[in-house]
């Protein structure tokens, strides 16, 4: 990981913020200046509880919401605002998103390689007909599929396979980084194992980055490089998943992790959990700033908060 | 296998344990290819149905579907043939011959109808006020309702899928400026905009199909327009636009085949309406000018003289009827048949 610092990030999020308008009184701030950057060939996770704005992230950086605030840099071009057509076309190719649900993801009206050649036939309408079908049978197989699926229509595969072909549509372009938003979590523990090996595997052989959203911590120990936690639309504590699991700072990652369960009974029963509330922990994210504790091991917290903690 | 057996083992009791004749199939559904020693091979490769096959197979399982696709074929095909199936034409008179009963050999038989006042001249259907074969006026009627219905419908489609389309993909105020324009033209009474029309334009076939457009686009906007805003939401819809797909791309590949479903049954079920408003148009007198002809205008003919030859308003009326079930049943059965779930 250590040389991996020195290269240039490829994407590069900087102070990020993004409120929704609901009326005149009310606006939500789902994201609160957020930063962090994600390099080649790795895998970067934003874990946190339902609504703390890890979506919500993902959807601004692929350019779904206009940011309120904040540069989102791709490949050293500033994505957060207008963009031209050519730099549109870039980012199409070399950024893409493997989605939530695998059902709802894929047109049930269009065979599986319809599905997975849509992003040749917009970006490379030249190929002829024999590339574009050998380049999609190659994407099936390295899935996992076999070539006969893809006359298959999304109702005749199971989640898994579903799944699956959503990885493939998103690699087909053969991005450099991929943005997994909860791309497991609508699977079974089985499948999810399979699904995030397939990830990995193809992560070795193409040095593609992940950003990998997802709440489930021992998922997110076994896949990924570093670790962002998000609370309430604050990053709260970013570092390696060494660093993390092994030495949490803030009382949030700590109660976050306390809640792993553990595969030994015995062990299990000695768990503690450690609450947490925001309201009561007296804690005020606003007022933090980001201190270094060791490493790449950040944590956001004023200085009281951090000497009390350290 | 290996580590099952040990486990067994482990358990220390009289186990039983596995043989490797266990492991292979029996019995089962899976079919071994001949001259594979008796290998089980397992379906890899199945057929994809496509999507509009399987709807067909549907349609012809429901019997309601199949009588009203057969009454709408029969009388199109009359309605192509049926005039030229005896040596009248529609606008040909005979004041000779003048209301005259139907005249087919069966019916005279029975002495239903007095054989001395049957001519040697047979009208099947009978002769009207002006001695016109009404078997030929009618299936001449048959095909300009149908001509009017089935061009307005179409037309409608095309205006209704654009303008809807449009309107809830794009959203926001395009949306609210489009939606209210939609208001306004819908609280136009339709018999106004026809008589103003009728005003202008000679009447004729055009100008009903003109009537007919101008006033019933809204209906199918709409649906097409609520189907927009179900659809487009959806997570697929997000991952062509991630892929870089236009706005075109998506309206045409991905929405319209995921909302065909109500627009095909809005199609059907606007036919029979157009067909509806057309003869309501003829019996208010704005229709299709003499000695042309339509269902509707047969009718109102067969009216006038109800009380004196009241069969001279059977054929028209149970054509039209005839008509209007078919299409309904036939979209009743395919809103059944796209609505279903997989």
């Amino acid at each position: 990981m250590a040389e991996d610092k020195k290269e240039k990030p490829l994407l590069e999020v900087e102070g990020l913020k993004q409120y929704f308008k609901i009326n005149k009184r009310h606006t939500i701030k789902a994201v609160e200046d957020v930063s962090f950057a994600i390099y080649p060939g790795e895998t970067f996770a934003l874990v946190g509880e339902s609504g703390s704005g890890k979506s919500t992230i993902a959807r601004s950086i692929i350019r779904l919401y206009k940011p309120t605030a904040g540069t989102i840099r791709f490949l050293d071009m500033d994505i957060s605002s207008r963009i031209s057509r050519r730099e549109n076309h870039l980012l199409c190719t070399q950024m893409q998103m493997i989605f939530q649900n695998p059902t709802a993801s894929l047109n049930p009206r269009k065979r599986i390689e319809t599905s997975i050649g849509e992003g040749l036939d917009i970006h490379h309408s030249d190929w002829s007909k024999n590339r574009r079908r050998e380049k999609i049978m190659e994407m099936l197989i390295k899935v996992g599929l076999s070539s006969e699926h893809a006359a298959c229509y999304p109702y005749q595969l199971s989640g898994g396979q579903r799944q699956r072909a959503g990885i493939a549509r998103a690699m087909i372009l053969q991005p450099k980084l991929i943005l997994a938003d909860e791309c497991i979590s609508a699977l079974d523990v089985s499948i999810q194992a399979q699904i995030v090996n397939v990830m990995k595997a193809i992560q070795q052989e193409t040095q593609t980055a992940y950003l990998f959203i997802a709440h489930d911590l021992s998922m997110v120990n076994y896949i990924s490089d570093r670790i962002g936690v998000l609370h309430r639309g604050h990053l709260l504590e970013t570092g390696t998943t060494k660093e993390l699991f092994s030495h949490p700072i803030h009382p949030y990652t700590k109660s976050l992790l306390s809640a792993i369960p553990t595969l030994n009974p015995a062990e299990g029963k000695k768990r503690m959990s450690v609450s947490y509330d925001y309201s009561t922990s007296g804690i005020n994210y606003d007022e933090g700033e980001y201190r270094l504790v060791g490493g790449s091991h950040m944590v956001k917290c004023t200085e009281n908060e951090f000497k009390r903690w350290c | 296998m290996d580590r099952i057996c040990s486990k067994e083992k482990k358990a220390s009791i009289a186990v039983y344990v596995p043989a490797e004749s266990d492991f292979v199939l029996k019995n089962s559904l899976v079919t071994a290819w001949p001259g594979d020693a008796g290998e089980a091979v397992l379906e890899g490769c199945f057929p994809a149905q496509s999507v509009w096959a399987e709807v067909g197979k549907r349609l012809i399982r429901k019997r309601s579907a199949v009588l009203g696709l057969l009454l709408i074929v029969l009388l199109c095909l009359m309605a192509v043939f049926g005039p030229e199936m005896n040596r009248y034409t529609y606008s040909e008179q005979n004041l000779n011959r003048k209301n005259l009963a139907p005249g087919v050999q069966i019916l005279e038989k029975t002495r239903i109808i007095n054989e001395e006042e049957t001519p040697e001249i047979k009208y099947w259907f009978g002769s009207d006020g002006f001695g016109r074969d009404i078997w030929t006026r009618t299936w001449v009627g048959t095909r300009i309702s149908l001509m009017i219905a089935l061009s307005a419908a179409m037309i409608n489609m095309v205006i209704g899928i654009s303008y809807g389309m449009i309107s809830g993909y794009f959203g926001g105020r395009t949306d609210m400026l489009m939606q209210r324009f939609l208001e306004i033209v819908h609280g136009i009474p339709r018999l106004v905009v026809i008589t103003l029309l009728l005003l202008v334009m000679r009447p004729g076939m055009m100008t009903i199909i003109l009537a007919l457009v101008l006033t019933e686009w809204m209906g199918m906007s709409r649906v097409v327009r609520a189907e927009v805003l179900r659809v487009k939401e959806q997570e697929f819809i997000l991952a062509s636009r991630t892929l870089g797909a236009g706005s075109i791309r998506i309206m045409v590949r991905e929405i319209l085949p995921n909302s065909l479903g109500p627009i095909l049954t809005q199609v059907m079920l606007s036919v029979p309406a157009a067909i509806f408003a057309e003869a309501f148009l003829s019996f208010a007198g704005l229709g299709i000018p003499a000695p042309q002809c339509s269902l509707g205008s047969l009718i109102f003919d067969g009216f006038n003289c109800f009380t004196l030859y009241p069969y001279q308003i059977i054929p028209p009326a149970a054509v039209m009827v005839m008509l209007m079930l078919g299409f309904y049943l036939t979209a009743d059965a395919l809103r059944e048949v796209l609505s279903l779930k997989r």
